[in-house]
């Protein structure tokens, strides 16, 4: 067990590397000249040489690589240059804020996704089955932003049960109640479209491991279907878990726009604010933070996938 | 009899008709090819379709609800007709939802032969460098790619076709990795194919429907991306017509005149939910696990 | 040490062979029925499975019995509806499967109990063991809790511990090395005749007094098959198990069978005594599968084969199934189903060209029922 940990961190160095290359370069091909930019039109070519070479933008790409990563893994992370504040603390603060969001919204797309899929899969040829399929369907389907205006209008306003905006409320906020009634309406915008894609793929694995052999050899011994599902359900946790680490990866990434429409203080927000502001340091940083954590997410999903499924501890 | 059997090439294989009902394509899928006919025609002939401009409206008429006279629809912001907006619309919303999917559709399965294919190590170094991409959330990437390139609708395009090339990979590896071993390739190589030759007729042919019915489904998902990057203002600039854009623009007027808001949203699922179930019909009538990434 | 003799190439009612087996040698003469040891009794049993307008009749009117400490083997082709046929008298097949017919096990009526006493009886009554052996484990979970699960289920043990200990004995029992070892092992982490050894076990593990298996070896390599093959032939020796194997291998039902029925879309087209049928077969679809067993140190030749195909399952034919591939075709084979005549001493075969039926022939019904 500790073996594969092992292996699977190791195998996480090189991607680790090959993200921070992709946003290296991803900076990098923004067009323009940005020594230019931040000078003016009236600098002069001696002035901008001087700043080039302070920045460190004359040397060879590769260098400029390198001292950048040097950089970040002292955790400096640049200067928003909007806020003229350090960018690490900006982006953590902003971080917690999206993981406190994605980790409601991911609770409720797999209690929705779960329920719908094993209906649409124990139910086969039933109508249950098929309104769950055509419920998983839409919620693919349903882009962020609607289903966020909607709840906004329809069920905010119109009912005025929860906030329309924000993460606790300006006067007299703070605490569990007031931070769950916000977070209620962008959690569900949050949670439907991986409750689509948990229940579509929960529905297909439920019917492939109920008609696994094993399955009818229980039968054979004359176990009660009851307890029969149970172990069913117990072979499906290691699909779940591979599951369960793709949808974070995707809420993590999807929740600009809900965050956006909620105005949610998530990185989310922060990277959209910051490109209107075309502050670059913090879109690096937010795209940076977020791809460590779905990595390490990641990480943790695999740990606990062979944890369950002895086969996965055998080989790498 | 059964070694020469299992030689041929599945694709040449003579479908053996189980049952004595053909196979069709269901109902709900037919449904959907209709509507996904009917929007494309719309987005082509939009200019016959209306007669009302998308771009410059008549200020007076601003914020009309739908129902008004000469407006289905209504009016946004500016007096411009609703409707035109949504027809005139159709073009720039379908077309970056639907090019981005049919370059990643041609690149990652390039890849995905490629890796599927090649020895060992070229296969670890393909998935290795698709995976660094598969760490990525996928929308905060094409945010940034988009940002950095800068706003318009073929940077959105290249932004959307990068973040979509994994998935595609992926479900084209998969299943070459599946055919790699079977008898027929064996036949193929000690027939002297070469290594394209192989990839082109035996194996493409072969994880054609996977492939293509995984793309139909995810053109639904990069409609709903792409109107996204337009919404966050990343996509094509105003004052064009675009569904993404559309609502970004009426969202200010969202507490005055909600109705406006319900036309693109729902174009935008309409257009979606059509090309997933499309995918879906596709997938169960061409005989493919359907595998959602 | 099993095979050979008895099945030569050529033509059929060839005198018999060498021996075929220790084992069969040993339990030449019937074993007599153990008080609390019952037979299995299947009168006319017929499956049908329903799907929307259509239907197919999978298994047609069979009737078969297997008494304690005897061997019946239902040999056939795939399709033939073997397995159907086992896995019917288990009542495993799911709510599409009409089955039409008498099963008994002793006193009680399988067909008419309800669900959760069939449950009682399956896994303790009666055990399946299945083919493929790898499939029949949950992937999961240790092997060892896996066999407890199943004494602790027909609580056959009282406790935990003793159902640890019961089950280690088992492993031991069907000839595992190191049961202790065994039993904390996952499924992958076991061989495939190790994993077939624990799927037996599993089987045995309530007592029961009947054991189904079905292609027990057919997953297996040869000679993992033969130690296979003399496990059940040692178990049921000692535990008095009626067994009722399904296989399409002959040289298995030469092995092991005390009997042999032989199936053909959805019938059985000729049963008796194992030596009987095997050597002295008197259906031309027997004498055909026989025939085509290529025996080697034989003359090269063409290999035998039967020209044609069997039906589609389920298909319906008037008269005999095998008509349109039997060299001893007559016109009324085509429109009356065969009956099974008796031609020796518990031997039945449906071909009535082969075996006229003259007054005094003991005539057992038409087993090939007529076309809607």
């Amino acid at each position: 067990m500790i073996s594969f940990l092992l292996r699977r961190v190791l195998a996480s160095v090189p991607i680790l590397i090959g993200v921070s290359i992709v946003v290296f370069i991803t900076i990098k091909i923004i067009p323009g000249d940005p020594v230019a930019s931040l000078l003016g039109p009236t600098s002069t070519p001696e002035a901008r040489a001087a700043l080039e070479e302070r920045l460190g933008l004359d040397e060879p790409l590769p260098v400029q690589y390198v001292q950048w990563v040097w950089h970040l893994l002292q955790g400096d992370l640049g200067t928003s240059i909007s806020k003229q504040t350090q960018v690490l603390g900006l982006v953590l603060d902003a971080f917690w804020n999206t993981l406190v969001l994605t980790a409601f919204a991911a609770l409720l797309a797999f209690a929705l996704g779960i329920s719908l899929g094993a209906v649409a899969a124990l139910r086969r040829g039933k109508v249950s089955a098929a309104i769950s399929n055509g419920i998983a369907l839409v919620s693919i389907s349903l882009p962020q932003y609607s289903v966020g205006l909607l709840l906004i209008i329809y069920v905010a306003t119109g009912t005025g049960l929860f906030p329309t905006a924000g993460m606790y409320s300006a006067i007299g906020g703070g605490g569990w109640g007031d931070l769950f009634s916000h977070l209620v309406l962008p959690g569900i915008t949050a949670a439907l479209v991986p409750a689509g894609i948990i229940a579509r793929m929960f529905r297909t694995t439920v019917i492939d491991v109920m008609s696994m052999d094993f399955i009818d050899a229980l039968r054979a011994r004359g176990m009660s279907e009851r307890r029969i599902l149970l172990h069913a359900f117990h072979n499906t946790t290691p699909t779940l878990l591979t599951i369960a680490g793709l949808q974070l990866g995707y809420l993590l990434g999807g929740v600009v726009f809900v965050e956006t429409v909620f105005s949610w203080p998530g990185i989310g927000l922060l990277v959209f604010q910051s490109i209107a502001q075309r502050d670059l340091p913090v879109i690096q940083a937010g795209v940076i933070v977020s791809a460590l954590a779905f990595v390490l997410i990641n990480l943790v999903v695999d740990a606990l996938h062979a944890t369950i499924d002895p086969r996965m501890r055998a080989h790498s | 009899m059964a070694t020469i059997d299992v030689a041929v090439n599945p694709r040449f294989r003579r479908r053996v008709r189980t049952s004595g009902t053909r196979r069709r394509l269901p109902t709900s899928s037919r449904v959907a090819g209709g509507i996904v006919a009917l929007l494309l025609l719309a987005a082509l002939f939009a200019p016959l379709l209306t007669s009302q401009s998308p771009t410059v409206g008549v200020l007076g008429d601003r914020l009309q609800g739908p129902g008004a006279a000469g407006h289905l629809l209504g009016t946004d912001g500016q007096g411009r007709d609703i409707l035109a907006r949504l027809l005139y619309g159709a073009r720039p919303s379908l077309l970056t939802g639907m090019i981005p999917v049919a370059v990643a559709g041609l690149l990652g399965t390039a890849f995905g032969l490629i890796a599927g294919l090649g020895k060992p190590l070229l296969h670890s170094v393909v998935m290795r460098f698709l995976d660094v991409f598969y760490a990525f959330p996928a929308v905060l990437l094409a945010i940034a790619i988009a940002a950095a390139l800068g706003s318009g609708s073929s940077n959105a395009i290249i932004a959307l076709s990068v973040i979509l090339v994994p998935p595609v990979a992926r479900v084209a590896e998969a299943e070459t990795g599946r055919l790699r071993n079977a008898d027929f390739m064996e036949a193929a190589r000690a027939s002297g194919s070469s290594w394209f030759s192989l990839a082109y007729r035996q194996v493409l042919p072969n994880i054609a429907p996977a492939v293509v019915v995984y793309c139909t489904a995810l053109i639904g998902l990069s409609i709903v991306y792409s109107a996204g990057l337009s919404y966050l203002g990343l996509g094509i600039a105003p004052p064009a017509a675009e569904w993404g854009l559309m609502i970004s623009d009426l969202q200010q007027y969202m507490f005055t005149t909600p109705a406006l808001l319900i036309a693109p949203a729902l174009a935008i699922v309409v257009a979606s939910v059509s090309f997933n179930v499309l995918g879906d019909g596709l997938g169960s009538y061409l005989n493919v696990r359907s595998e959602t990434v | 040490m099993k095979r050979g003799g008895l099945l030569k190439n050529g033509d059929a009612g060839t005198p018999a062979g060498a021996s075929t087996g220790a084992h069969r040698a040993a339990a030449a003469a019937p074993a007599p029925s153990v008080p609390g040891k019952n037979t299995l009794r299947v009168r006319e049993l017929s499956t049908t499975f329903v799907s929307g307008r259509r239907e197919v009749r999978a298994v047609r009117s069979v009737s078969f019995e297997v008494r304690p400490g005897r061997t019946l083997v239902l040999l056939g082709e795939s399709g033939s509806g073997k397995s159907v046929t086992a896995r019917a008298v288990m009542r495993l097949h799911g709510p599409r499967a009409v089955i039409t017919g008498d099963v008994t096990l002793g006193e009680v009526d399988l067909l008419a109990i309800d669900d959760a006493a069939m449950r009682g009886i399956r896994g303790d009554r009666m055990a399946l063991v299945p083919q493929d052996p790898s499939a029949a484990l949950d992937p999961l979970r240790r092997v060892g809790s896996q066999i407890t699960e199943v004494l602790r289920l027909h609580g056959v043990v009282p406790d935990k511990a003793s159902a640890r200990a019961r089950a280690i004995e088992l492993l031991g029992l069907v000839g595992i090395p190191d049961p202790q070892r065994a039993f904390r092992s996952y499924p992958h982490e076991l061989s495939g005749g190790m994993r077939q050894r624990v799927v037996i076990a599993m089987g045995i593990s309530c007592d029961p007094e009947v054991i189904i298996a079905d292609e027990p070896t057919t997953a297996l390599d040869v000679t993992v098959q033969a130690q296979i093959l003399d496990l059940f032939a040692d178990l049921q020796r000692r535990l008095d198990t009626a067994l009722l194997m399904v296989t399409h291998d002959v040289g298995v039902a030469a092995d092991i069978a005390d009997e042999v029925a032989v199936m053909y879309a959805g019938s059985i087209v000729e049963t008796g005594p194992a030596r009987e049928v095997l050597e002295r077969p008197r259906h031309p679809y027997t004498q055909a599968l026989l025939a085509a067993i290529p025996t080697p140190g034989v003359e090269r030749g063409q290999l035998v084969a039967i020209s044609g195909a069997p039906p589609m399952a389920g298909e319906d034919f008037p008269g005999c199934a095998f008509a349109a591939r039997c060299p001893f075709v007559q016109p009324t084979c085509r429109t009356t189903p065969p009956p099974l005549v008796g031609v020796g001493s518990g031997h039945l075969a449906a071909c009535p060209v082969i075996n006229p039926i003259t007054p005094g022939t003991p005539v057992l019904g038409p087993t090939l029922e007529n076309s809607r």
